[in-house]
């Protein structure tokens, strides 16, 4: 079914529903895509971008703003259209110029997890340091050799899903049968990533 | 093992000083230990990309079913033609288009332009669901509408099986039966976007027996009066009916 994809809220009942916990946190998400899914029009008339393009510079703003607005990192000091917008003409600009510069897609993940900031300098400078030296797509490659249903709960476990919330979306009895199973399969893509 | 749970609960549970000397000494004094803290970060940082490639090709999905964007940048111009064209159209043929369209012809636009296929998701959901939702798509209704009530059975308080129940019996003309679904997606009041009611009028303007067309207009006016999903759409048909 098209959720909503012509039904509009105004951006507090949006942000508010972003920020709710619950199973049901995918439909919010797909109206904030639907409510602006207009700007990769823009993105090819205004950047001359390919439709493939602008769309991936547009899933890529719907991703950051979420990740914003769960962290409690967008203020709302500008309405949510700004918002994205910025986002999304940064994110139109950074394609262009990896167009014209042929550089290759990045291997590391961009962003430094908000757990690692957690700790303190030092502690942080040795963790840091041996995460630089991880083989990162040798670690994507693992996770996707495991079993479906660890795939699953690990990848809702990456997307902040709590495991109460994974417990309902995976049928498990309970969060404490989910967290024994996800470091279960944890401890298994790391046995895994270190046979290599 | 043990150190995972130990690692996961100095990231989650409330910070407590006494714990967080003693984990920081064994990261600075450990490097095994601290060798296990960098794989639970990178595991994570991994399993929030997975995520977002899952969410990614969702969004995909999504965006080719509802916007068909066309070819390349166009000439501003050769829009604003377009639109000219389109507004000399609308003027010509709003009055008979308007006064033409019956509450039934309204319903099969909305069942065939937005009905016709549910989003499937790579991980989104449960597999039954999501069995139920590749029989839906593939059109086979009756199939779909098992495969849904099954999941119902094994946990009533599933509200998106309760919706594509209602929806899958909708497609098979079985209005008793999605409406039923619908009423009881009602209950559901903590949800943002619940379509209980847009699917209920849907429904009855599909069925179209004698009072059916005065039931969804009243339908149509809750949605618009209590701001309700669906109120854009709704004052759009009011307007029509």
């Amino acid at each position: 079914m098209d959720s909503a994809g012509s039904f509009h809220y105004n951006d507090q009942e949006i942000i508010k529903q972003l920020r709710q916990s619950g199973i049901d946190k995918r439909r919010s998400e797909e109206q904030l895509f639907n409510r602006f899914a207009y700007f990769v029009r823009e993105g090819m008339t205004k950047h001359a971008l390919s439709e493939d393009e602008s769309f991936d510079a547009y899933s890529d703003t719907i991703l950051a703003a979420l990740e914003n607005i769960r962290n409690e990192h967008f203020e709302a000091r500008a309405s949510l259209k700004t918002y994205l917008y910025q986002i999304f003409h940064n994110k139109c600009v950074d394609l262009l110029r990896k167009r014209t510069t042929h550089k290759n897609s990045v291997h590391r993940p961009e962003s430094i997890s908000d757990r690692l900031m957690l700790l303190t300098d030092t502690a942080r400078s040795v963790v840091q340091k041996m995460m630089d030296q991880a083989d990162w797509n040798l670690l994507r490659e693992k996770l996707d050799q495991l079993e479906e249903k660890c795939r699953q709960m690990l990848t809702y476990w990456g997307d902040n899903y709590s495991d109460k919330e994974i417990a309902a979306l995976l049928r498990y009895k309970n969060a404490d049968v989910v967290k024994t199973s996800r470091l279960r399969c944890l401890d298994r893509l790391r046995n895994l990533y270190k046979a290599k | 093992m043990d150190n995972l749970d130990y690692i996961e609960s100095y990231f989650t549970d409330e910070p407590d000083p006494v714990r967080t000397r003693e984990f920081e000494n064994r990261i600075e004094s450990d490097p095994a230990f601290a060798e296990q803290v960098a794989f639970y970060l990178s595991a994570f940082q991994v399993s929030g990309e997975a995520a977002r490639i899952v969410k990614k090709e969702h969004f995909k999905e999504i965006y080719k079913k509802n916007h068909i964007a066309g070819p390349g940048p166009v000439r501003k111009l050769v829009y604003y033609m377009a639109a000219a064209a389109v507004v000399a159209g609308m003027v010509f043929g709003i009055y008979t288009y308007v006064k033409s369209v019956s509450p039934k012809q309204l319903a099969d636009r909305y069942v065939n332009g937005h009905l016709q296929t549910l989003g499937v998701t790579m991980s989104g959901r449960s597999d039954n669901l999501q069995t139920g939702l590749r029989l839906y798509n593939e059109g086979r209704y009756e199939e779909a509408l098992l495969q849904f009530e099954k999941i119902i059975r094994s946990d009533t308080s599933l509200f998106t099986a309760k919706e594509y129940a209602g929806i899958a019996a909708l497609r098979l003309k079985e209005y008793n039966k999605a409406l039923s679904y619908f009423e009881q997606l009602e209950i559901y009041n903590g949800l943002y976007a619940n379509p209980a009611l847009i699917l209920q009028a849907v429904t009855l303007m599909e069925r179209n027996q004698p009072g059916d067309a005065a039931k969804a207009k009243q339908l149509l006016k809750r949605i618009v009066d209590q701001d309700l999903e669906g109120k854009e759409l709704a004052q759009e048909w009011l307007r029509k009916l």
